[in-house]
């Protein structure tokens, strides 16, 4: 039993290989029985890397601590939902968590897709059974997830695990691990369709149209897993942080960054049949971003708070990418003929244009990003000296790059198609930009003088304003046609187009976000020590320490301050944050308290006691607006649901098509 | 308190660690000159000056050794100094402006510089010539006048 997860693993490579080999040798040599058989691997990688995971997780469930990955991240005393967490919880449990995502994914694309593309189809399952080859190499043979503790020829078990990381005792660490996974995984298909069309040299935009979906899917809970991450980071850290600029966030943020610019710019395509190798480098450049950011979690190639422990996979991961950036980049160069661009653009003043901005501007930000992410390994290797790059300069580099991207989100719907005219321009361009100038001057005569903070809400303003007129006239026009309500219009008017429309909800999304990063410029703090029956001040908040008390249960010692808290002199309840011992694991973890509102969140945070143990040292912080970050995502979450309704009027895009040049000798009259 | 006594060696342990006194507290020339301070603790990406976790080995003990300097009379240059002198260059929240770590903050303005260079060329490449195609009613008056011929 102990081996046989072991073995589904070696098999389930095999298999991998022969789904590779069958798919590719299959095409080549046109023999669909080899093609149909590749297939069929791609169902049994699919079976036994579910049954290896199934006994993983019989073993976490069962805590048999004979296993030495069941022994490292858990413990009797854990709940059954945070064993199962433990699946991802380590290096080799979420290599096999990565692999058995990869292998539904690609027994979900057979399934849906083995009669469509039919050409395209053996390259797509070579393309997903080289990735899936890749991690099962790790899997089987570097850092398996069954290795037992032996001790001389016996195996022997351990009375009771380490348990997983306290930190990673909280729900959303139960969410945002797989969603990201889910995120980083998905985008191998997208890729794995591009690269087949490419080295079939299939002409239009076949693969795109398949894997639109997909890819907002996969974009969609990679937004999740960044989110629920941030979400965990704000409410588990203790210091109120959503975002650190860490190695690791970062590499979660690259691919997200390309997506978000492939999403754009695959419209160009759809279009206009422009920007075709420009959208193969963006879904290529996805993917391996992807597998660079697994790594790095891995590596240990830089060095983060969230990274799993070292192990010897890093130069299997170095040559996976060196393989896979090789093979993009040659495949891509040698198809340079068959992605010519099928019309051009008509004026730099079109819709067309903002959108290569928002590409460069997106790329600009993911190079940035990336080049901090990095610097300190190059600088080291370059000088030998070992530099830091933290948080300052990462948001030096991309709150301006950020504020550009703002603008552009609300400047594309204010630009037609092909051309405006410079009347059109300044008619779509007036009130808003006179609603954003006004904010800005409200704003200042108010008292607020931070620049990018008033730039950021004047953006905010000016955003909103496109997005909210694009919906007021266009529900208004459907009302006048159809004699709707405005609620019925509304809908009608968006489920006419579900991709547009779903697409300016998300970028309200995106606003509401930027309003709660922009608060971050507000926030306060303060740590003190108070004794019981003590009170301390923070902005207009006073709080009294009541009590401090403690407990046991079988997992932790807790300890926990009362805190009575008044705003303006109004009682507005109890607070009660809590700090943790967990004992198997020995790490401290703190439970925060927050008051969360739309305007602020108080946020308390139990530190510690005082060196005599009488006094509790508190950390209060004030963060304004940051509730919107949230309530933005949710805004995200609903327009991506919308762009993936089928719209009620199905759009063909024609392509204009230049017959001709007009001259004073040509024109009819 | 009596649940924590079977625990007394664990919770010396970690509660020690997590004990914490005005080292941790942040005053203006702590967040003044910390902000340049890179928290060396290896488990955040914070600066010394707005560093708040919980019991960090990096931070407190730097924040005290701030306060000490600054009220001995040392300038934000001065303390700075100390920590480089002593932790190396690493110290610093962002890596100095000078010889190859200028390359940080040069690199992301070349590639901004670059992609706008490669929209200008995409845009004088793919920009269609000024005069205006004629295109759907050029060639159906080409074909009414074949039409035409036709019956003629």
């Amino acid at each position: 039993m102990e081996n046989l997860g072991a073995l589904a693993l070696v098999l389930a490579f095999c298999f991998a290989i022969y789904a590779f080999l069958g798919s590719v040798v299959g095409a080549w040599k046109d023999k669909p029985f080899l093609i149909l058989s590749g297939q069929r691997a791609v169902y049994a990688v699919w079976g036994l890397v579910t049954l290896a995971s199934a006994l993983l997780l019989n073993a976490l469930l069962t805590s048999d601590f004979r296993f030495a990955y069941v022994a490292a991240h858990s413990n009797r005393e854990m709940s059954n939902n945070f064993k199962f967490a433990a699946w991802w919880g380590g290096q080799e449990g979420s290599l096999l968590f990565w692999s058995w995502i990869l292998a539904t994914y690609s027994a979900v694309v057979v399934f849906n897709s083995k009669n469509k593309l039919r050409n395209i189809m053996p390259y797509v399952v070579a393309t997903m059974a080289v990735t899936q080859i890749f991690f099962l190499i790790l899997n089987a043979f570097v850092v398996s997830p069954f290795q037992m503790l032996a001790v001389g020829k016996g195996i022997t078990s351990v009375p009771d695990g380490q348990g997983l990381n306290p930190l990673l005792q909280y729900w959303a660490m139960q969410i945002h691990p797989p969603m990201l996974y889910l995120g980083y995984v998905g985008f191998v298909v997208p890729f794995a369709f591009a690269l087949g069309s490419l080295i079939v040299k299939q002409p239009g935009d076949a693969w795109i149209h398949t894997t639109r979906r997909w890819t907002l899917v996969t974009w969609m809970f990679q937004t999740c897993g960044i989110v629920l991450g941030a979400g965990w980071a704000y409410a588990v850290l203790g210091w109120g942080g959503y975002w650190g600029w860490d190695p690791v966030e970062n590499a979660s943020l690259l691919p997200w960054i390309t997506g978000t610019a492939f999403l754009h710019s695959v419209m160009m395509q759809e279009k206009k049949g422009m920007m075709k190798v420009w959208n193969i480098v963006l879904i290529s450049a996805t993917f391996l971003l992807c597998i660079l950011g697994t790594s790095l979690t891995r590596t240990g190639l830089v060095s983060s708070v969230h990274a799993f422990a070292q192990s010897p996979i890093g130069p299997y991961f170095a040559a996976f990418l060196a393989l896979g950036v090789g093979f993009t980049t040659w495949i891509i160069l040698a198809r340079l003929d068959y992605l010519k661009s099928e019309s051009q653009l008509e004026s730099v003043m079109s819709r067309e244009s903002s959108f290569l901005f928002n590409n460069l501007f997106l790329l600009a930000s993911c190079f940035a990003i990336l080049w901090g992410t990095l610097f300190p390994v190059i600088s080291e290797y370059a000088t030998g000296e070992k530099v830091s790059v933290d948080a300052p300069f990462f948001n030096r580099v991309n709150i301006p790059i950020g504020l550009v991207l703002l603008l552009l989100t609300g400047v594309g719907p204010l630009i037609a198609w092909r051309r405006s005219s410079l009347d059109q321009l300044r008619r779509n361009f007036l009130w808003p930009t006179v609603a954003m100038v006004v904010t800005i001057g409200a704003l200042a005569v108010s008292g607020i003088h931070h620049i990018y903070a008033l730039m950021s809400f004047g953006l905010c303003v000016f955003v909103t304003w496109t997005i909210v007129s694009e919906f007021f006239k266009g529900t208004a026009s459907i009302r006048a046609k159809d004699g709707l309500g405005w609620p019925q219009a509304f809908m009608e008017l968006t489920h006419r187009n579900t991709r547009r429309y779903g697409g300016y909800i998300v970028h309200m999304g995106i606003v509401a976000m930027f309003i709660g990063f922009t608060g971050a410029a507000f926030n306060q703090d303060t740590t003190v020590e108070v004794a019981i029956g003590e009170k301390f001040k923070i902005g207009h908040y006073e709080i009294l320490v009541k009590e401090l008390k403690d407990g046991d249960l079988p997992n932790y010692i807790w300890q926990h301050a009362k805190l009575a808290v008044w705003k303006n002199g109004e009682f507005l309840g109890e607070m009660e944050p809590e700090r943790r011992l967990y004992k198997a694991s020995r790490q401290p973890a703190s439970e925060v308290k927050i008051r969360r509102r739309l305007n602020e969140d108080l946020y308390i945070n139990f530190a510690s006691t005082s060196e005599d143990s009488k006094k509790a040292v508190i950390q209060a912080y004030i963060f304004p607006l940051v509730t919107w970050i949230w309530a933005g995502f949710w805004v995200v979450l609903i327009g991506t649901w919308v762009c993936l309704v089928p719209s009620k009027v199905k759009r063909e895009f024609p392509k204009t098509e230049v017959v001709g040049i007009a001259t004073k000798d040509n024109v009819p009259v | 308190m009596s649940r924590f006594k079977r625990f007394i060696p664990l919770v010396l342990v970690a509660w020690a660690l997590g004990a914490q006194n005005a080292s941790m507290m942040i005053n203006p020339d702590v967040r003044r000159v910390g902000t340049k301070l890179a928290c060396l603790c290896g488990s955040c990406k914070n600066t010394v000056g707005d560093c708040q976790m919980i019991g960090c080995g990096y931070s407190s003990p730097a924040r005290t050794e701030i306060v000490n300097l600054v009220s001995l009379g040392a300038s934000d240059e001065n303390v700075i100094a100390k920590f480089v002198q002593r932790e190396g260059i690493k110290a610093l929240a962002v890596p100095p402006s000078s010889g190859f770590n200028l390359s940080i903050w040069i690199m992301p303005i070349v590639m901004l510089m670059l992609g706008l260079y490669a929209i200008f060329v995409y845009i004088q490449r793919y920009r269609r010539p000024a005069p205006a195609p004629v295109t759907v009613a050029h060639r159906f008056h080409e074909i009414a006048a074949k039409d035409l011929d036709g019956l003629e």
